[in-house]
């Protein structure tokens, strides 16, 4: 074949078979996808995402959708922040509760109701639901038909509590390994990029904070200031759970700086940015997404830890940590111990098995053997 | 070429040294001497080959010649301005002029970009045209080197080794360079392919005009493409000739020993095998005087001491004590003085091994 020549069409037949260019992560998306614990895995978070956003439809006592008055109102959405309970009900004074309340106030209202009528912030009381008994308190919560996993001393149900604290548990994950992973890669990809007293100031740095005990550090904060809310804890936990990252990031960045293509990008005039984001990053990220997995399991536990030990977001938010913490005072209350903790356990597994499932699915090791 | 151009590129005792560093403060105990004192420049359109052994320094030059390596000492002249002392805009501007291919064409392409991506970064970071020109010259770049056009949107992943190293070569040629650092671009294809490879760059050296600094340890591909041929031992060149005349009567003893090391296809021409004892020493404790007399059979007191100089003779040089006497001695006769010189070694190192052979190990002794 003469190089020089222009190809003619006859040329492509070689390429004529259609496999989809498939880039790097739609490579690994196939091998993840073949792990059946890891894809569980996957979709028992996918699951909680879901529960977590529609967390007012599945357990509440404000209706999903309601006419009231010749219009339409979406009154579960107060669950999410007070503003956007809609006016009209507190001038009404409803005072929380609907069912009855629309019936007596507008006979041709009508309402679509959560899956469960049980609010995760108080106790259900006698025929606040046409016909049914109040919520039991105390012992005598076990679970039962209507409270499916029993209710608390006060005689809140805990599956609304825990459908309701789902938010929290994700949130804490996502948000304090989101800003651990940006610290972490920042700081690891500076120090493996430049070496020298870059390096050197920034290893040490990461060294100190891996010193600093997460959990004493956030007691501390919660004794210092003044409104210790859930983005506070999450806040700390982030700005100390960046080390692994760093130490990663920069082990990465260190064995890809030299290598060829980044050189051939340097020879064609890229900058250090360019080089860093557009040629190290993308081929760094799978191995430091890993450890991020495992840190979103590790901040769950914190979070309960903390709720646990009554440091959690204050009383009028619901976490799963914080019905751990109601059983401390009555251990016969054995479903306050059960759920919740079966719900972190499972969560936790869950974010190990997908940090497992992406190490096996990006490791270039194993690519290559499948070659 | 009637009248005497200026060099494209001129180096000029470039030293690139890598620090050893050890204990608790890192101090620098000892320097890695990759490259120590490399001198050398080659005319617009020609082609300069380094040979050598692993280790030897070849690839730290060529990368320390585009700067991407940081020499630590000497200078290194592009079209007349030092790459060394430039930086920020007009080194970028230099950069766009020369370009490198590189050995292992699986290294060399980001596995996370498009054969588009890859080979339009230069001219995004060059301002190089609109979006159309752009793909204008990606699309000449690869009819260059015989790549289908619908490589534009794949990963190299899904190429070979032959049509990666050509993806390579588009990426440096997309750029128009008039200067290419080729490191050992053919050591990692399959035979069937290096000839391929190796034409087309020969066409393109002929059709754009290239100048070409050729790095390889294959001797018979030197010869086919260089103009001029460095060996290089240790980190410094030992000689350097025109290919014709390097070939014809090789002078120093490691050219000798290396070109004795090259099999010939016929029977009748077969050399007088030179085989060396010993390995190369450590760049980081060069030996004292010559840097080959470890190793070589026609050593003398003289080497061991002194740096043999560069002799200059017939638009050629080299550095050994030994070669100069030879050379006198035949009143400037290279042919003869390199046969000479080539039956003194065979014969040398036959002894030694001869003598290895039945004396007992010295820790039986």
């Amino acid at each position: 074949m003469k190089p020089s020549e222009t190809i003619p069409a006859s040329h492509t037949a070689i390429h004529s078979r259609p496999p989809p260019p498939r880039g790097f992560w739609g490579d690994a998306w196939q091998r993840f996808r073949r792990q059946p614990l890891a894809m569980a895995a996957m979709l028992f978070v996918s699951l909680l995402v879901t529960v977590a956003i529609f967390a007012p439809a599945i357990a509440g006592t404000k209706p999903v959708l309601c006419r009231y008055k010749g219009r339409l109102y979406t009154p579960c959405l107060g669950y999410f922040s007070r503003q956007l309970e809609p006016a009209i009900f507190a001038t009404d004074r409803f005072r929380g509760t609907y069912p009855q309340n629309l019936k007596t106030k507008d006979p041709a209202s009508w309402a679509i109701w959560p899956l469960i009528f049980q609010d995760p912030y108080r106790a259900v009381r006698e025929n606040e639901w046409p016909g049914r008994p109040a919520n039991p308190a105390k012992d005598e919560g076990r679970p039962n038909a209507i409270n499916l996993f029993g209710t608390d001393q006060y005689g809140v149900d805990v599956l609304a509590k825990m459908v309701h604290g789902t938010t929290v548990a994700l949130l804490v994950g996502f948000v304090s390994m989101g800003l651990a992973g940006t610290i972490g890669i920042i700081a690891g990809a500076l120090g493996g990029y430049f070496g020298g007293w870059v390096d050197m100031l920034l290893s040490r740095v990461t060294e100190v904070v891996m010193c600093v005990p997460t959990l004493v550090l956030i007691l501390a904060l919660v004794a210092f200031v003044e409104k210790p809310t859930i983005w506070k804890t999450m806040a700390i936990i982030g700005a100390t759970g960046w080390t692994g990252i760093a130490r990663l990031a920069r082990g990465e960045f260190l064995r890809l700086r030299s290598a060829e293509f980044v050189l051939a990008a340097r020879a064609s005039g890229a900058g250090p940015l360019r080089i860093m984001l557009r040629h190290i990053l993308p081929n760094a990220l799978a191995p430091v997404l890993v450890p991020i997995t495992f840190g979103i399991a590790s901040a769950i536990l914190i979070e309960s830890s903390l709720s646990f030990l009554g440091f959690g977001p204050p009383p009028p938010s619901a976490s799963w940590g914080g019905v751990l913490n109601d059983a401390r005072s009555n251990l016969a209350m054995w479903w306050l111990v059960v759920f919740p903790g079966t719900a972190i356990f499972l969560t936790v597994l869950s974010y190990n098995l997908i940090g497992e499932g992406l190490q096996s699915a990006t490791d270039p090791r194993l690519r290559e053997s499948r070659k | 070429m009637s009248q005497a151009h200026s060099p494209l590129l001129a180096v000029e005792n470039v030293r690139v040294h890598f620090p050893v560093r050890k204990g608790f403060l890192r101090r620098v105990v000892a320097a890695v001497q990759a490259v120590d004192g490399v001198s050398f420049s080659i005319t617009k359109g020609r082609t300069l080959g380094i040979v050598g052994e692993s280790g030897c320094g070849k690839t730290t030059l060529g990368r320390s010649v585009l700067r991407l390596l940081e020499p630590t000492s000497g200078s290194v002249r592009f079209d007349g301005r030092n790459i060394l002392s430039l930086g920020g805009a007009s080194l970028r501007a230099l950069r766009r002029r020369m370009q490198i291919v590189f050995q292992d064409p699986y290294g060399s392409l980001n596995p996370r970009l498009t054969v588009r991506a890859i080979l339009e970064e230069g001219l995004i970071i060059h301002n190089m045209g609109n979006a159309a020109a752009r793909r204008e010259r990606m699309v000449r770049s690869l009819q260059r080197t015989g790549m289908p056009l619908e490589a534009l949107e794949r990963y190299p992943h899904e190429f070979s080794g032959g049509q990666r190293q050509r993806i390579a070569i588009a990426r440096a040629l997309v750029l128009e360079p008039e200067f290419l650092v080729l490191d050992e671009p053919i050591s990692a294809l399959d035979v069937s392919i290096q000839a391929q490879v190796i034409n087309l760059l020969v066409e393109l050296r002929t059709q754009l005009g290239l100048t070409y600094l050729f790095i390889s340890h294959d001797l018979s591909i030197v010869e086919y493409v260089a103009d001029d041929v460095a060996v290089m031992y240790l980190g410094r060149i030992v000689e350097r000739a025109p290919a014709k005349s390097l070939y014809a009567a090789p002078l120093h003893p490691y050219t000798l020993a290396l070109f004795s090391a090259v099999p010939s296809v016929h029977p009748q021409q077969r050399r007088r095998r030179i085989v060396l004892t010993g390995d190369v020493p450590s760049p980081s404790r060069p030996p004292s005087g010559c840097r080959f007399h470890p190793r070589c059979p026609l050593a003398e007191k003289v080497c061991r001491e002194i740096d043999p100089p560069e002799v200059v003779l017939d638009g050629r040089s080299f550095h050994c004590h030994v070669a100069a006497r030879e050379v006198e001695q035949s009143g400037g006769n290279l042919e003869a003085a390199s046969a000479r010189m080539t039956i003194l070694m065979s014969q040398l190192t036959q002894a030694v091994a001869a003598d290895e052979r039945v004396s007992t190990p010295a820790f039986l002794r």
